[in-house]
């Protein structure tokens, strides 16, 4: 059973990857055009092998040119533009389930930040921190909204203990786990459960 | 004294299970009840009844149960892998014993479920 949210959130991203996608092929077009069409203002590169027909030295003349650096340059720009949003944010119904979840679970006593990078940065009673990264799809599996716990580095004898005990790999001296949306809010449940039995040390 | 600490730990079992979705109860309840015995990814699949490809239960579900050391792969050869439950693991030793203790019909069904191929 998947939440109607993240429903909607997966089918919002589908959407609005198809408009990306249209959207830089229209911007392709015009980039081409506005790039070529003034005048062409060579590198001065030779051709390196004498080019029997002139007609293949000129062509060889606008590939080699300013304009085709240019060019080259702003496709790069539009695709680290693409990658920094699919990178930073998630889709508004998603991050609504997640924050919904977070604060369910934790109550009004405990800050949850949402940054770039869909990362939740949950700050407990006590001090403690974790995060919640959220990946919209993975590659490996295909799986959607997947979630990855990651608590900061704590210094207890028993951590390793505590840790499986919650059902929690340590790595680093941090408490890790994969979770799948499902899993989300009784997984965190546990790791703020796991979190104050380690706490008061500190 | 010892009853006490045995239902905390069954107590903590109950929760760690309650908050894992259903693959991952499933993978723990049918390995924990065929334990010792080990099983390759794909025997795994069809015990669980999992529709998707054994691949992707494979490098989804069960590296993430690996990471939290529920379950251990032994890599026999480079294709095929030996998946059982973590039986050091303070609480799956609980669910384990457990299972030996009560679950023998289980058992049966599983390894029926197993034989098969």
């Amino acid at each position: 059973m998947e939440d109607i949210l993240l429903k909607q959130a997966r089918a919002l991203y589908r959407d609005r990857l198809r408009i990306a996608l249209a959207a830089f092929i229209f911007v392709f077009a015009i980039t081409f055009y506005l790039f070529y069409s003034p005048e062409i203002i060579t590198l001065g590169v030779v051709p390196p092998i004498n080019l029997a027909p002139s007609g293949w030295t000129q062509g060889f003349a606008v590939v080699a040119s300013v304009n085709t650096i240019g060019f080259f340059s702003t496709i790069v720009l539009m695709a680290l533009i693409f990658r920094f949003w699919s990178w930073a944010f998630l889709p508004g119904p998603a991050s609504t389930f997640t924050l919904a979840v977070l604060r369910g679970i934790l109550g009004s006593q405990s800050t949850i930040r949402y940054t770039l990078g869909k990362r939740f940065r949950v700050t407990l009673e006590n001090g403690l921190q974790f995060d919640v990264n959220c990946r919209i799809k993975e590659k490996n599996t295909g799986e959607w909204f997947a979630y990855r716990l990651v608590s900061t580095k704590i210094q207890s004898d028993g951590l390793r203990n505590i840790a499986l005990r919650h059902g929690f790999g340590v790595k680093d001296d941090r408490f890790v786990a994969n979770v799948s949306n499902d899993e989300l809010h009784l997984r965190t449940f546990l790791l703020t459960q796991a979190m104050m039995l380690v706490g008061p040390s500190i | 004294m010892e009853d006490d600490a045995e239902t905390a730990s069954i107590y903590e079992l109950l929760q760690l299970m309650s908050s894992l979705n259903d693959t991952r109860r499933a993978i723990l309840l049918s390995l924990a009840h065929i334990y010792p015995r080990s099983v390759s990814g794909v025997q795994l699949s069809r015990l669980i009844g999992y529709s998707g490809k054994s691949r992707s239960l494979y490098r989804g579900v069960i590296s993430h149960l690996k990471e939290n050391e529920l379950i251990q792969i032994d890599q026999l050869t480079p294709k095929l892998y030996a998946i059982r439950v973590n039986n050091e693991h303070p609480l799956l030793s609980v669910l384990v014993e457990l299972c030996r203790a009560h679950g023998e019909t289980a058992r049966k069904i599983y390894l029926k479920a197993l034989e098969e191929e």
